[in-house]
């Protein structure tokens, strides 16, 4: 198949096409002419068996003891030289007694074998001093008391004739047969194919500007339909993930944006007039903050950068959760404590999880400060460590803040999400604190979600256990 | 003390020099890493400090020829890659510290005094301010006789600022040394702000003098002036 590598699909689907075609009819033709050879060969056999019964009746012995053959009853006399046998008769000791015209100088067989047409026809393939082939039929007579055998051939030339006017007529036939069968292939692969060719054009006009496009499915069920499906399923997560990225370099530009302004006019302001120092370092302290403030987020930007190439790499141990929650609630207690807010922590000793504990630190620290900030002043704040149905360890962050309505929950966990854009500058963070949460749950192949809860807002942290 | 600083971007090195000259060290600078490795060579500074992304001459090829050469001295690391790998990389080559851009000046102030100390633990150099006594053997805190009740948390605080008494300490740096937390990333500005002015209340509240004091931008100090 190599040699035809270069050439299109279906010119390859035609060419395999013919090939097989062809191997085909010539094993048929092969296979015909085997056949047409053992049918006339026995049916020339069956015929001289006849013939030898016709002629046994009719030889006699002359009265000078010369064997005869009485031919006198063809209406004309000519009709004899119509009849294609080849006759000899012999003594069982081997002496020719008859020889018919058409065999002339020839001997049908040497010496007769022994038993020689004794019981039934003795039938064979012999060749003549000539060099003719053919089908050779002797059987054992007692004729007039004396016993002769009597051999009777036909020419096997007509056998072969006939074989090769088939021949003739199937290899004639052969490339006419081929050529049509290339034709009406080629045809039949052009037109399978075309809606191929049709898709192939389309794609190239499918471009990152203009992912929206999709491929038209004819038939869901044949191969195209499915080769358009997948193409077409593979082309929406491309346009989402395109999406994605814009809206997250959107939102990553807006973000950076915000610190420069403050930074800018912190500073123009400040150097617009003369001022004292204290005034001027808290000016520049003022721009500082902001320097900060930009700081983490190119920070958190890398760590998302890091872990969409898959760059991050995990420090995998079993430990306690429950232990881990209180260690993260002890440290950042202090600010529920602020707000006169009871962080209460319960669960199960046994639990153990298998993952990056600095990983989960990070996102329960992150999911609890979230908690802090949505409760009200005098809230209260539940951690439950236990055990899913399906067995992974649970941490359960209850808070008793105003609760996340339904349309936002799918939406929190994106990066640079808030729910109220309103309270950012007020509460601080860039909306990144959960998206890294989750980002670091599902780092260890755990899981992090919002659930239905009938006060404040529930975060549920399922993680596996080996 | 002399201090090599191997920077190419000039508004940085400016910063630093002039930033590490006000801390009464010496400074020479180099702009190229061929420059910075020629004056290493030719004279004798008690820390260098190389930025990693130079170019020609990177800093990790610097720091590989200065230490084939057998120098000893000691090399702080300026990177803005903060990949674990180039971390180490920086580290296995011989560099002595690191610190990733961009940096709290206090910061790089301190791990400059960690490194020229050299091993020598930097005890509470006096545990006297003012009024205020810190007895460390007691772990007492006391302010013109009054004793001051501090939680764990504050006491830590407080010691940590005694051992930069005068020089102001980042939120990084306590990140660090005090919660002792091994991610940069962790988000705990909030709660230490709010140890802090825990800390302060218990200090400062009942007296006229002001011991400890925000700077705005940069993080706090322990000083007896009320700037």
């Amino acid at each position: 198949m190599q040699p035809f590598g270069s050439l299109p699909l279906r010119v390859r689907l035609t060419i395999w096409y013919v090939e097989v075609l062809a191997a085909m009819l010539i094993l048929f033709i092969a296979g015909t002419s085997f056949v047409l050879y053992f049918q006339l060969f026995h049916q020339l056999t069956r015929f001289a068996v006849q013939d030898v019964e016709t002629v046994e009746g009719l030889l006699s012995f002359q009265p000078d003891g010369r064997l005869t053959l009485n031919e006198d009853y063809h209406n004309h006399a000519q009709s004899r030289y119509v009849l294609e046998r080849l006759l000899e008769v012999i003594t069982p000791e081997g002496r020719v007694i008859y020889k018919n015209e058409r065999l002339g100088s020839n001997l049908l067989d040497s010496a007769p074998f022994a038993g020689e047409g004794v019981n039934g026809y003795s039938e064979r393939s012999s060749r003549l001093q000539n060099g003719q082939r053919v089908v050779l039929v002797s059987r054992r007579h007692n004729l007039e008391g004396r016993p002769i055998i009597i051999r009777l051939g036909y020419d096997q030339a007509a056998i072969w004739s006939r074989i090769q006017e088939f021949l003739t007529a199937s290899v004639t036939a052969l490339p006419v047969l081929l050529g049509l069968a290339a034709f009406f292939g080629y045809q039949l692969a052009r037109r399978s194919l075309l809606p191929l060719q049709d898709m192939a054009n389309r794609a190239e006009h499918i471009t990152a500007e203009r992912l929206d496009q999709r491929l038209p499915i004819a038939n869901p069920n044949d191969e195209l339909g499915q080769l358009a499906a997948s193409f077409n399923t593979v082309l929406n997560r491309l346009e989402q993930s395109f999406h994605q990225l814009r809206r997250f370099t959107s939102d990553a530009s807006h973000e950076l944006r915000t610190p420069l302004a403050a930074i800018r006019s912190v500073g123009e302001v400040g150097l617009q007039n003369s001022r004292t120092a204290s005034e001027y370092q808290d000016t520049i302290g003022s721009m500082l903050e902001e320097v900060t403030r930009l700081t983490k987020l190119v920070e958190a930007l890398l760590t998302f950068s890091r872990a969409d190439e898959g760059r991050v790499e995990l420090a995998v141990s079993q430990f306690s959760p429950l232990d881990l929650t209180r260690e993260v609630v002890g440290l950042v207690e202090v600010l529920a404590d602020e707000r006169h807010q009871e962080v209460l922590v319960s669960g199960e000793e046994s639990v153990r999880v298998c993952g990056d504990r600095l990983l989960l630190r990070q996102a329960l620290i992150n999911v609890l400060q979230n908690a802090v900030k949505y409760s009200p002043d005098g809230g209260k704040i539940w951690v439950v460590v236990g055990t899913a149905v399906s067995g992974r360890a649970t941490v359960t962050v209850s808070d008793s803040g105003p609760g996340i309505p339904l349309e936002h929950r799918s939406k929190i966990f994106d990066r640079f999400y808030r729910i109220d854009e309103a309270r950012t500058r007020e509460t601080g963070g860039a909306g990144l604190g959960l998206s890294i949460a989750n980002w670091a749950v599902q780092a260890q192949g755990g899981e992090i979600r919002v659930e239905d809860s009938d006060h404040g807002a529930t975060f549920l942290i399922e993680l596996p256990i080996k | 003390m002399r201090i090599l600083v191997i920077e190419d971007e000039p508004k940085l090195a400016k910063a630093v020099k002039e930033g590490l000259e006000a801390d009464d060290y010496s400074i020479s600078l180099a702009h190229s890493g061929e420059d910075g490795f020629y004056q290493l060579c030719q004279e004798r500074f008690d820390l260098a400090i190389l930025d990693v992304m130079l170019p020609g001459r990177d800093g990790f090829e610097i720091l590989k020829s200065v230490r084939q050469m057998g120098l000893l001295i000691p090399v702080l690391l300026l990177t803005a890659r903060d990949a674990v790998e180039d971390r180490v990389r920086g580290l296995d080559i011989g560099a002595d510290d690191y610190l990733v851009k961009p940096f709290a000046f206090p910061e790089l102030q301190a791990r400059v005094r960690a490194l020229l100390r050299r091993g020598t633990p930097e005890a509470a150099a006096s545990s006297r301010l003012g009024d205020l006594e810190l007895d460390i053997s007691r772990c007492s805190v006391t302010r013109g006789g009054q004793r001051i009740d501090l939680t764990a948390k504050e006491y830590e605080i407080l010691e940590y600022l005694f051992r930069h008494k005068g020089r102001v300490v980042s939120r990084e740096m306590l990140v660090r040394d005090v919660w002792k937390e091994p991610g940069r990333q962790t988000p705990l500005d909030n709660v230490i702000d709010v140890h802090v002015n825990h800390l302060r209340k218990k200090l400062d509240d009942n007296y006229s003098r002001k011991l400890l004091h925000t700077v705005r931008g940069l993080g706090f100090v322990l000083r007896e002036d009320e700037t």
